[in-house]
């Protein structure tokens, strides 16, 4: 049985897209929406070697702040694969995700601006530094939230909106909110922040149908930075392959 | 163990003899500074 299916990428950058995809089950939907947030395995910060720490955070807070930088996240690197990266910045100054150094080319922070900390001068004696070494490890959103690579990962149905003919004339018109993506009568596909996400905004005087297209969903993808919407969406996809594949060798034997 | 002076900031090496009191300025509030050891931390 081979499913037929049609995507189509209705807005988005590599950071955040919504992706219209027909022919899905919800079952296989959501098993989609779950790979992508804990089945992808991206690199993030797990250790941390301090030479010197004269900021006003502990090392184990620092540590927390500098797990939770998101790190580009190359696709050929294998789940305990680790790269280094140091940090080395002496006040007055601010220390950025942008100061960490890879040793990998490959892998940096996904966002250069992150403040990681504040360091003062200290007038009267040395100026607050902080020299640390870290260690990234690929691993997945299961082990440990940092490392999930989709950060708003959700779908819902796509709702074919249908005219059905004029309000009354001294009918009181209410507000008709509707999230998400609607596909009109001709085909066209309206994200429903276009028109405040209510339908008497763009129907005035106008008495509507809505229902669900049967096997239509609309992803919204966000991506933390670790790698661009459509990789996270493929690896997904790949991952739930992997899986099925280990399981088809297990029952076949 | 070393410690610094809070008010002279001369580095201070004590004694269970001597008390804890900065041996150049007589001030009784020492810091104590860090280890030198490469501290290993874990991020979870």
């Amino acid at each position: 049985m081979a499913d037929e299916f049609d995507v189509e990428y209705i807005r988005g950058d590599d950071r955040e897209a919504r992706i219209l995809v027909r022919g899905l089950t919800p079952a296989f939907a959501n098993g989609l929406r779950r790979a992508m947030i804990a089945d992808v395995p991206t690199l993030s910060i797990d250790t941390l070697r301090v030479v010197e720490n004269s900021s006003v955070m502990f090392d184990e807070m620092i540590g927390l702040r500098l797990g939770l930088v998101p790190l580009t996240t190359p696709d050929d690197f294998e789940y305990g694969d680790t790269v280094t990266l140091s940090l080395d910045v002496e006040g007055p100054d601010t220390a950025y995700s942008g100061d960490l150094e890879s040793s990998d080319p490959d892998v940096n922070p996904a966002d250069e601006d992150v403040p990681i900390i504040q360091l003062n001068e200290n007038p009267s004696g040395e100026n607050q530094r902080i020299e640390l070494e870290a260690e990234a490890v690929l691993d997945d959103g299961k082990s440990h939230a940092k490392q999930s690579g989709g950060v708003a990962v959700g779908y819902r149905h796509l709702r074919k909106v249908s005219v059905v003919g004029d309000r009354g004339e001294f009918d009181e018109e209410e507000t008709n909110i509707l999230r998400g993506v609607i596909e009109t009568e001709d085909g066209e596909l309206v994200p429903t922040d276009e028109f405040d996400h209510d339908l008497t905004e763009r129907y005035p005087g106008k008495e509507l149908e809505v229902e669900d297209v049967p096997g239509a969903f609309v992803f919204h993808v966000e991506t933390d930075g670790s790698m661009t919407v459509e990789e996270l969406v493929l690896r997904g996809i790949d991952s739930i392959e992997s899986r099925a594949d280990e399981l088809q060798e297990k029952v076949a034997v | 163990m070393s410690y610094k002076c809070s008010r002279c900031k001369r580095d201070v090496e004590l004694d269970e003899y001597g008390g804890v009191r900065c041996p150049y300025c007589g001030h009784r509030v020492l810091l104590k500074e860090r280890g030198g050891d490469v501290k290993e931390v874990d991020v979870k």
